[in-house]
């Protein structure tokens, strides 16, 4: 590559690697969102992605290929043990729960010692590149929409528009349910230790309220008829403050008001395309 | 008409060359100039902004003036990482300032370290921020530094038993509380009681309600100039009196804290390593320059930053060219004065001594020198 | 220390429900969740800012900028949550809408008048305090007290002793009736929003005083204690508002008090989500839910 390309890519390299990150996470609130729940966790399992894979680099030395699926494992079982009690909620109380369930989270980062309280986990050696961010992205677009096109996906829809006809016609609500959160978890999980190993430092702020609400934008201003939707909102979103870099103060007015009229006026989203589904 | 158009493409060719001469050093600085933590950043900017003008007056290696780019972090990790990554990567700077927390540094260290960009703290005072590698520097004393010596001060006032406060929610006031915590046990003060509380938080009645149940001669407080404000009032609507001494980290050097706590401050302890009356004729030029050119006084922050850019041009005169490398050599032997003092690099990049180090009392809204 | 510290939390509390009336009322009776809320919190007590600096008194200055914190309410809400209501948009909608507007909301503002905390002019109320039994008081927390107090009481009378309190009922349980029996629901809804705004400012003027801390990010801290307040509460219950916000502040101080400190924020989440589980529609169960 000649040099000036390089250089390029090397002052991106952090920007490109969000796009990857942010992506899978917009996938992980996509999830949810087409099955007709506001489950605002993402941030949450994220979190307990990146602190169990950094844990694992640091004290155990595993590599890299291992720690990666074995990321998923704290997220997966958190959900599965918050899923009971919390589907049965709907709306903004499951939004407001999950809110409060990932805030408990994070004063466990904070006052936990071993975990590194406010400093966080530093020093994680450089270990996802942004090929395999994208490759890893890649592959969760192409399982979600061969999922979207077949009979789960149709199933998935019935329960977003309307959760008692979805039952009554036999579809068993609660395991859909359960299912597609823990697929978020899954997602959510891989995004935070790709992302953890891609910028050496994780801390406790960095999996709170203010990235929950994020991700959710990802989905809002992208969209949910099909999974590039939500990815696309998330390019938007994350490239939008790189773009804005030369208006400081006013950057974070601009993200605001960038919402504001999204979901204003932009009701369904960016791309309001909607997937064709195999006929039954 | 074309030879004479050939003839002005020459000379207009030819006069880079001879700009050249004139060819500007860039050096950037990430800092936090807009959300809630700017006020640290902005202050920061100021002092660069001062030793900028008096600087490129003479320029260094022979003329050149320094070219500095400041790039806003707007106080996100990935801020940071992306304002750094364009410095180094877009405009080809030979050295950094900054960042300006050590939440930001943990984050940068890495990335301007492993392209051998020396990189200078002027306000981060966590502990391992050298450790992260050796183009990392930091000209801002650590709280493990200072502490002791406020400690000292408050012994000799007769302190036998503490309690610390601190906001556990951020790297730097946790670091700091870390330094407290040591720096009282190896004094052989009793430390009587620990607790926290959130940045954010604006309640601290039931901390400072159990802390006062016990008495102790001294409360230590490890955080920001806003919460420490506030729990200084706090303290005060609670019925805490002269009888208790409160002690500051490097938070409360700020003249804010005058500003927000008023007189509930007055009596509170914090080692310095400047002071803004400090009378040697260094300092007064600059607080004088200061004040002119922004129309108020100068704070810790903008002091260290205005230091460490002069710090760092003495440096690339030293190295005689405008590398990396080069000058990251030759900041190790910086041996510089300036309105804080002589200075000096340890062998891991700290700063050297603590002789300059001063116990600051607040009286009145302003900070003066304890007895 | 006991009764100092559950006096600690008595005061605390008081301003978590004094925070959370008006947020309360816009997501009981409009089926908003009004995230601007927090900014009319700092407008109103910015507005008190200005005026006790130009030499008014703080028992003008009071209602003078709770009104302003309703009339910027009304214009702000208008804007945004119009085009929802009259869509029949669901409240994820207006979560998001009024998230980016008050994200805009406090960039500007802090761009404006820049991030430094300042105080109000000293002595305003006197800065004595009154010591009773060994528990210490401040002049302004007992203005707080009675301040909620005689706002709780307000609200409640205008909800339930008035003709408009009885609109606003209706059009809360189901606006389709009431505009159809003649309920002007525009206009109604932008009274609800100069109320709440109102309260929101009124709110902002008191905790300002308390805290001696005014600053554009200070909505922002109360707001997640405010959702706190305003599930454990119960939807739109006013009197539930109150009792939770109570509770909230009695455990988070005995919390921090006699366990340890660094739970003190997160004990408020483990409520909520412990409520959520059992009993969604609030402690006091008079609100009603959407369960799955």
């Amino acid at each position: 590559m000649p040099a000036w390309l390089e250089d390029l890519y090397w002052t991106y390299q952090n920007v490109v690697t969000a796009l990857g990150v942010n992506g899978l996470l917009a996938l992980s609130m996509y999830v949810v969102l087409a099955a007709g729940q506001l489950s605002l966790g993402q941030a949450a399992f994220m979190g307990l992605g990146a602190y169990s894979s950094a844990l694992m680099t640091l004290w155990f030395g595993w590599p890299f290929w291992l720690v990666l699926p074995a990321a998923c494992a704290a997220p997966v079982a958190f959900a599965l043990a918050v899923g009971g009690p919390t589907l049965r909620l709907s709306g903004v109380y499951l939004a407001i729960a999950t809110i409060g369930l990932g805030e408990v989270l994070r004063a466990v980062y904070l006052n936990v010692d071993a975990l590194g309280g406010a400093l966080g986990l530093s020093g994680i050696p450089e270990q996802a590149s942004p090929l395999l961010i994208f490759s890893v992205l890649g592959v969760a677009l192409a399982v979600l929409w061969l999922v979207g096109r077949s009979g789960a996906g149709r199933a998935m829809e019935a329960l977003r528009e309307d959760a008692t006809a979805a039952q009554s016609m036999g579809i068993d609500v609660r395991r859909v349910r359960l299912v597609v959160l823990v697929a978020s978890a899954v997602l959510a999980g891989l995004a935070g230790a790709l992302s953890a190993h891609a910028t050496d430092f994780i801390g406790p702020n960095d999996f709170g309220f203010e990235p929950a609400v994020t991700i959710l934008s990802f989905a809002l201003l992208g969209g949910i008829g099909s999974p590039f939707a939500p990815v696309l909102g998330a390019w938007v979103l994350t490239l939008l403050p790189e773009l804005l870099r030369g208006f400081a103060d006013l950057r974070l007015v601009l993200d605001g008001v960038v919402i504001v009229l999204a979901v204003l006026f932009l009701p369904r989203g960016l791309l309001s395309w909607r997937m064709p589904r195999r006929a039954a | 008409m074309r030879r004479r158009t050939a003839i002005a493409v020459a000379l207009a060719l030819a006069l880079p060359a001879h700009a050249r001469a004139a060819e500007s050093v860039p050096v950037g600085a990430v800092e936090i100039l807009s959300g809630p933590n700017s006020a640290y950043g902005i202050a920061i900017k100021a002092g660069l902004d001062l030793a900028l003008a008096a600087i490129n007056g003479k320029g260094v290696l022979g003329g050149r003036p320094i070219a500095l780019t400041v790039e806003d972090s707007g106080g996100t990790k990935d801020g940071a990482i992306n304002a750094a990554r364009k410095l180094i990567g877009r405009d080809k700077v030979v050295a950094i300032i900054g960042p300006t927390l050590s939440n930001e540094m943990f984050a940068v260290g890495p990335v301007t370290n492993g392209r051998g960009v020396p990189t200078i703290g002027t306000s981060t005072t966590a502990k391992g921020i050298t450790d992260i590698g050796p183009f990392i520097f930091r000209t801002s004393l650590p709280e493990a530094d200072v502490v002791p010596v406020t400690l000292r001060k408050a012994i000799a006032r007769g302190v036998k038993t503490i309690a610390l406060l601190y906001a556990n929610d951020d790297a730097f006031s946790k670091s700091g509380f870390d330094s407290m915590k040591a720096a009282a046990e190896a004094a052989g003060l009793s430390i009587i009681d620990i607790e926290s509380f959130g940045s954010k938080d604006t309640d601290f009645s039931a901390q400072l309600t159990k802390i006062k149940a016990l008495k102790p001669d001294a409360v230590a407080i490890s955080a920001l100039v806003e919460p420490v404000s506030g729990v200084l009032l706090q303290a005060r609507q609670l019925g805490f009196g002269k009888e208790t001494l409160f002690i500051g980290g490097n938070g409360a050097n700020s003249p804010k804290l005058g500003q927000i706590a008023g007189a509930a401050a007055d009596g509170l302890l914090v080692g310095s390593p400047w002071f803004i009356a400090k009378p040697d004729k260094l300092n007064q030029a600059f607080v004088a320059a200061f004040r002119a050119a922004y129309g108020k006084d100068p704070d810790q922050f903008a002091a260290q930053a205005y230091d460490t850019l002069f710090i760092l041009a003495e440096a690339i005169d030293r190295a005689g060219a405008a590398t990396p490398e080069k000058i990251r050599d030759a900041l190790l032997a910086t041996d510089h004065t300036g309105p804080l003092g002589p200075f000096r690099f340890t062998d891991h990049r700290d700063p050297a001594s603590t002789e300059g180090v001063v116990v600051l009392e607040m009286r009145g809204g302003v900070f003066g020198i304890a007895e | 220390m006991l009764a100092q510290q559950l006096v600690n939390g008595v005061l605390l509390g008081a301003t978590y429900a004094l925070f959370a009336l008006g947020f309360t009322l816009m997501f009981g009776v409009l089926r908003v969740i009004n995230l601007v809320y927090g900014f009319y919190f700092t407008a109103g007590a910015f507005l008190a800012l200005w005026l006790t600096e130009a030499g008014i008194s703080l028992a003008l200055a009071l209602p003078l900028a709770a009104i302003g914190a309703g009339a910027i309410a009304v214009v702000v809400d208008g804007l945004l949550l119009t085009r929802l209501r009259r869509a029949k948009a669901d409240e994820l909608s207006s979560l998001m809408v009024t998230l980016g507007a008050v994200l805009a909301l406090y960039a500007g503002m802090t761009a404006w008048l820049g991030p430094d905390i300042r105080r109000l002019p000293p002595g305003l109320v006197g800065a004595g305090a009154l010591d009773l039994l060994g528990v210490r008081v401040t002049v302004a927390q007992v203005l707080i007290l009675a301040a909620s107090g005689v706002l709780v009481g307000g609200l409640l009378w205008l909800v339930r002793g008035t003709r408009l309190g009885l609109a606003i009922r209706a059009m809360a349980e189901k606006p389709d009736a009431a505009a159809l029996m003649g309920i002007d629901t525009a206009r109604l809804a932008a009274l609800v929003s100069f109320v709440s705004g109102a309260l929101a400012g009124a709110g902002g003027v008191l905790i300002g005083l308390n805290f001696n801390a005014i600053h554009p990010y200070m909505g922002e801290a109360m707001m997640l204690r405010g959702f706190v307040v305003v599930i454990v509460g119960g939807l739109g219950d006013i009197v539930g508002a109150l009792l939770a916000g109570l509770l909230l502040g009695i455990v988070e101080v005995l919390t921090a008090g006699y366990l340890a400190s660094g739970l003190k924020e997160a004990v408020g989440f483990a409520i909520l989500v412990l409520v959520l589980w059992t009993r969604p529609a609030g402690l006091f169960g008079r609100a009603g839910v959407a369960r799955a």
